[in-house]
C-alpha cells in the first residue's frame, strides 16, 4: 500500500509538473512563434508593391514616401526597393529616395510582403496633438458652422467625430449642410470641411491614408480621419463614422504630411498594385519566431523539418491520444476487445479510408475472411501456414473489391487497398478461434466491442482539432504520458465490474 | 432504462464486500508477489510436474512429451503399453486442447462422448498443438501424453461430460477459497464459468457446499442431471487443500489457483497451476477475495508447513 502511494505521488508530481511544462510551451508557441490551436492551416500573405512615377525636371531630387510604421497589427517579411541610381534613406514612417541628375520618366517601386494582418480596432498610440488653430472663418460662416454642429449633434453616434462624419453622410443632405459645402466636392475637401468644423469644436484631427488589402492593381489609397479625442488617437471611416481600422486595412501616412513628397519632379503619382499569396500558417512560423527574437528554439524543433517529416510525425502525434482512449477503455470501463491494440488500428484504417466507407468494407474483409477460414478449418492446416493462407486470402479478397470497386464505380470497394492486410488477417484468425472455443456470442461480442472502440478511436483521431493541438503542442503527449502512467495504478473496479460482481452484494428475488 | 442501471452495484458496496477487481489484483497482488521468472514453472506443465514429483504431490503419471513434428508419429509406440491416455498442450490453460482417449484400436480412437477420430486426426490434433495453436501467445508448444484420470463417482451426478475439478485459490501458502466447476450441456462440457458452466463455492473448512450459481444466478440443481448441489462433500477434503497448500513452496508464487482432480484410486491430483487464476470465483462463493486476503495478511502466522496452514485454514 505504501508502495503504491509513492508510486502515484511520483507519478503525480511528473503529470503536473508535465502540465506546468506543456503550458507554458503552448503560451511560447502561440505567443512567438503564431501557433493557433485552431487548424485553420492557412494564412494570407499580401504583397503591396507601390510605384512612383514623375517627370524629373533636372534639379536635384528628394521623394518622400509615406510607409507602415511597425505596430502590432502586421508583421513584414520582406521589404524591397528599385530605384537605380537612387540613394535610399528609410525611417520609421517614411522613405526617402535622392538623387541628382536625372531627367525624363522615373519609377521607383517600394515593394513590402506583410501577414499576419489583424485588425486594430483599438486605440492607435501616438503623441497627443497641440490644439487645434481655429479656422479663420467671416462671423456669418461661424454661425453657419456652429449651426451645422448643432444639428449633427442631435444625431446619434459615439462621440462628436461620428455624429459630423454621419451628417456629411446623409441622404439626401441636411439643407444647413448643403449650403455650407459646395457643390462639387470631393472626399479630401469633404474631410478638410470636417476638420474645420472639429476644429471649431477643438478637436485636433489629421488625414490618415492607407490600403484595403484587396487584390487590385493600380490601387488608390483610402483616405480615413484621424481625431484626438478623450485622450487618444482615433481612426473613423469618413464614409460610415466607423471607428477604428476596417478589417485588412494597413496603414500607409498618418499626420499631417502628404502621402508622397516629390521635389524636382512634376506630374508625380504613386500607384498601388496589391496581390494575395496563401501560404501554410506553419511557413510563417520561423519569421514570426526570428521577429520576436526567439528563433534559437524554433530551428531546433519539429517544425523546422521538411514537410514529409512532419507530416509524417503529425500522424503519428495523434496516437498517444487514441492509446489514451484504449486504456480508459479497457482498465477503466473493463471492455474486452481483440487485442489490446487491434481497436487502434481499425481507427487508423478508417482514418485512411473514411467513416462509412471504411467500416462497410472491413466488416465485408471480415466476413468473407471468416468465411474462407471456416471453410479452411476443414483442411486442418498447421498454425503459421493457416495464418500466411488467410493474410494471401485477405490479399486477394482486397484485389477483388478494388477491382469490383473501381469497375463499378464503388468507392467503398476501393477503400479496402487501405486496410492493414496482416492487422485484418489476425482478427479474422482470433475471431475464428474465438468462435470455435467460446462460441459465435462471445466472437460476436469481442469483434463488436473492438469494432465499437475503434470506431470511438476514429473519431478523436480523425478531428481536425485534436489532429492539429496534438501536432503542434505535441508536449501534450508527455502530459497524455503521465496520465496513462498514473492509470496503470488505478486499483479500483473496472465499470463492467460492478455489473459482474452485482450478484455478490445484491439480493436476487 | 432504469431496470438496466440496476444491473450495477456501486463501488462503495463492492468495497464493503470485500470483492476483488481486475485492476486490484493485478497491481496489488499478482505483480506484487507472483514474480515473472515464477511464470514458467505453472505455464509449463512438464515442469510442473516435475516439480510436484520433487515434493511428493500427485499429479497423473507422465507417459511422454512429444516436443517436435518428427516425433509425432512416434504416438502410438510411447503408449502401446497403455489402453487409454490424455493429450494435453505443455502451455495450455483452462483445458484448451485436452484430448481424452477412452480406448482405441488401429485407426480409431474413441473420445469419453463415444465419438471416434481417426488417427489422422489425432495426429493433426498433435501437430496443431506443437504449433502453437492453445498455448499462450500463440508460440511454439510441446504436447504431454499422460494417464488418463478416472474420476471419482462423487461427481458423476453433477457434471455433463466434462471433467469436474476444484479450484482451490492459495495466498501466501494459505488455501482461502474453492470452488467445484461443473460442466453444462450449455458449456459444451467445458468447466468455463463464462460460457455457462456451473459454478459452486465451497466452504473451505468442510468442503461443502456453500453457494451455486449458473450465469452469475443462484441455482439449486444441475440443470442437466437434477442433481441437488447443495449436497455436494468433496471427499478427502484436507488432502485437497494440503495439494493446494504444497504448490506454495513448490512454486514460490504468493497467489495462484490450483486445479485439482479426485481419482476413484489414487485420491485427489493436481492438474495443473494457474498464476493469475480469474476472480469469478467470488460469485460463485458469495464472498469477496480481498477480505480473506486481508484477513490472511493480518492474522494468520507465517513460517508454518503446509501441513500446519493446511490445519490452521480447519481449525
Amino acid at each position: 500500500m505504501k508502495k503504491l502511494i509513492s508510486v502515484r505521488l511520483l507519478l503525480s508530481i511528473g503529470l503536473i509538473l508535465s502540465m506546468i511544462f506543456a503550458g507554458y510551451s503552448i503560451y511560447y508557441k502561440v505567443k512567438y512563434w503564431g501557433f493557433s490551436i485552431s487548424p485553420k492551416q492557412n494564412a494570407n500573405v499580401w504583397a503591396i508593391e507601390a510605384n512612383i512615377n514623375f517627370i524629373a525636371d533636372g534639379t536635384p531630387i528628394k521623394v518622400s514616401l509615406g510607409i507602415p510604421t511597425k505596430n502590432k497589427g502586421f508583421k513584414i517579411l520582406e521589404e524591397n526597393i528599385i530605384a537605380n541610381g537612387y540613394k535610399t534613406q528609410k525611417h520609421a514612417d517614411r522613405i526617402v529616395f535622392s538623387t541628382h541628375n536625372m531627367i525624363g520618366e522615373q519609377n521607383l517601386y517600394y515593394k513590402i510582403i506583410v501577414f499576419d494582418n489583424i485588425n486594430t480596432k483599438d486605440k492607435l498610440k501616438d503623441k497627443a496633438p497641440k490644439a487645434p488653430l481655429m479656422p479663420q472663418f467671416d462671423e456669418q460662416k461661424m454661425a453657419q458652422a456652429r449651426q451645422i454642429l448643432e444639428i449633427a449633434d442631435k444625431l446619434s453616434g459615439k462621440d462628436k467625430v461620428e455624429k459630423l462624419i454621419k451628417l456629411f453622410n446623409e441622404e439626401p443632405l441636411n439643407p444647413a449642410l448643403k449650403s455650407y459645402i459646395p457643390v462639387q466636392n470631393t472626399t479630401k475637401s469633404k474631410i478638410n470641411q470636417m476638420r474645420e468644423l472639429l476644429a471649431i469644436e477643438g478637436i485636433s484631427t489629421r488625414i490618415a491614408r492607407g490600403l484595403k488589402l484587396e487584390e487590385g492593381q493600380k490601387v488608390t489609397p483610402d483616405m480615413m480621419l484621424e481625431a484626438y479625442n478623450n485622450g487618444a488617437w482615433r481612426i473613423y471611416d469618413v464614409t460610415t463614422g466607423k471607428i477604428g481600422l476596417p478589417d485588412n486595412f494597413l496603414l500607409f501616412q498618418r499626420g499631417g504630411d502628404s502621402l508622397l513628397d516629390v521635389e524636382g519632379g512634376t506630374d508625380s503619382s504613386v500607384k498601388f498594385s496589391i496581390a494575395k499569396s496563401i501560404t501554410s500558417t506553419m511557413n510563417l512560423a520561423s519569421q514570426r519566431a526570428k521577429q520576436a527574437k526567439k528563433a534559437g528554439w524554433f530551428d531546433h524543433s519539429i517544425y523546422n523539418l521538411p514537410l514529409a517529416q512532419q507530416n509524417t510525425l503529425k500522424w503519428l502525434s495523434v496516437f498517444p491520444i487514441g492509446i489514451l482512449l484504449v486504456v480508459l477503455m479497457r482498465n477503466i470501463v473493463g471492455v474486452q476487445t481483440m487485442g489490446t491494440f487491434t481497436p487502434m488500428l481499425i481507427s487508423m484504417s478508417l482514418v485512411k479510408t473514411g467513416f462509412i466507407t471504411g467500416l462497410v468494407c472491413f466488416l465485408a474483409i471480415i466476413l468473407l475472411g471468416l468465411g474462407i477460414r471456416f471453410i479452411m478449418s476443414k483442411l486442418n492446416l498447421l498454425l503459421v501456414p493457416r495464418i500466411s493462407a488467410v493474410v494471401i486470402f485477405v490479399i486477394l479478397i482486397i484485389h477483388g473489391l478494388t477491382f469490383v470497386g473501381y469497375n463499378f464505380d464503388i468507392k467503398i470497394a476501393q477503400a479496402s487497398v487501405f486496410f492493414p492486410i496482416i492487422i485484418t488477417a489476425w482478427v479474422i484468425e482470433r475471431a475464428s478461434i474465438t468462435w470455435e472455443e467460446d462460441g459465435p456470442l462471445n466472437a460476436g461480442t469481442e469483434l463488436l466491442n473492438s469494432l465499437l472502440v475503434g470506431i470511438i478511436v476514429y473519431f478523436i483521431i480523425a478531428n481536425d482539432y485534436v489532429r492539429h493541438i496534438m501536432f503542434v503542442f505535441n508536449e501534450l503527449n508527455i502530459v497524455i504520458l503521465f496520465i496513462v502512467m498514473l492509470l496503470g495504478t488505478y486499483t479500483g473496479y473496472r465499470l463492467t465490474e460492478l455489473r459482474r460482481f452485482a450478484p455478490l452484494v445484491k439480493k436476487v428475488k | 432504462m432504469f431496470d438496466w442501471f440496476k444491473k450495477f452495484t456501486s463501488p462503495k458496496l463492492l468495497r464493503a464486500k470485500g470483492v476483488l477487481g481486475m485492476n486490484a489484483r493485478n497491481f496489488h497482488i499478482i505483480s506484487r508477489y507472483n514474480p515473472r521468472r515464477l511464470y514458467p514453472l505453472v505455464d509449463d506443465k512438464v515442469q510442473t510436474k516435475a516439480l510436484a514429483l520433487q515434493y511428493g504431490v500427485n499429479t497423473p503419471n507422465l507417459i511422454g512429451v512429444i516436443e517436435h513434428q518428427f516425433q509425432v508419429k512416434n504416438i502410438l509406440k510411447m503408449v502401446e503399453n497403455h489402453s487409454e491416455f490424455v493429450v494435453k498442450p505443455s502451455h495450455g490453460s483452462g483445458g484448451k486442447g485436452v484430448l481424452v482417449i477412452k480406448g482405441y484400436a488401429e485407426n480409431s480412437f474413441t473420445l469419453p462422448s463415444g465419438k471416434t477420430i481417426t488417427y489422422n486426426e489425432l495426429y493433426q490434433h498433435i501437430s496443431n498443438i506443437l504449433s502453437g495453436l492453445y498455448s499462450l501467445g500463440g508460440r511454439y508448444d510441446s504436447a504431454l501424453v499422460e494417464e488418463v484420470v478416472h474420476f471419482s463417482d462423487i461427481f458423476k451426478d453433477y457434471s455433463y461430460q466434462g471433467v469436474p475439478d476444484v479450484r482451490v485459490i492459495v495466498y501466501k501458502g494459505y488455501p482461502i477459497m474453492a470452488m467445484s466447476r461443473l460442466s453444462t450441456a450449455e458449456s459444451g462440457g467445458r468447466a468455463n464459468l463464462h460460457q455457462g458452466a456451473v459454478g459452486v463455492g465451497l466452504d473451505i473448512k468442510t468442503g461443502k457446499t456453500q453457494k451455486a450459481v449458473q450465469h452469475n444466478m443462484p441455482i439449486t440443481y444441475h440443470p442437466d442431471t437434477k442433481a441437488d448441489l447443495r449436497k455436494i462433500v468433496v471427499p478427502l477434503w484436507r488432502e485437497h487443500l494440503l495439494i493446494a497448500a504444497k504448490a506454495y513452496e513448490m512454486t514460490g508464487l504468493g497467489y495462484f489457483g490450483a486445479d485439482i482432480v479426485l481419482d476413484a484410486q489414487k485420491g485427489p491430483m493436481m492438474l495443473e497451476l494457474n498464476a493469475r487464476p480469474g476472480l469469478a470465483i467470488q460469485i460463485a462463493n458469495g464472498l469477496g477475495l480481498k477480505k480473506a486476503i486481508k484477513r490472511v495478511d493480518k492474522k494468520y502466522p507465517s513460517g508454518l508447513t503446509a501441513e500446519q496452514r493446511v490445519d490452521y485454514v480447519l481449525a
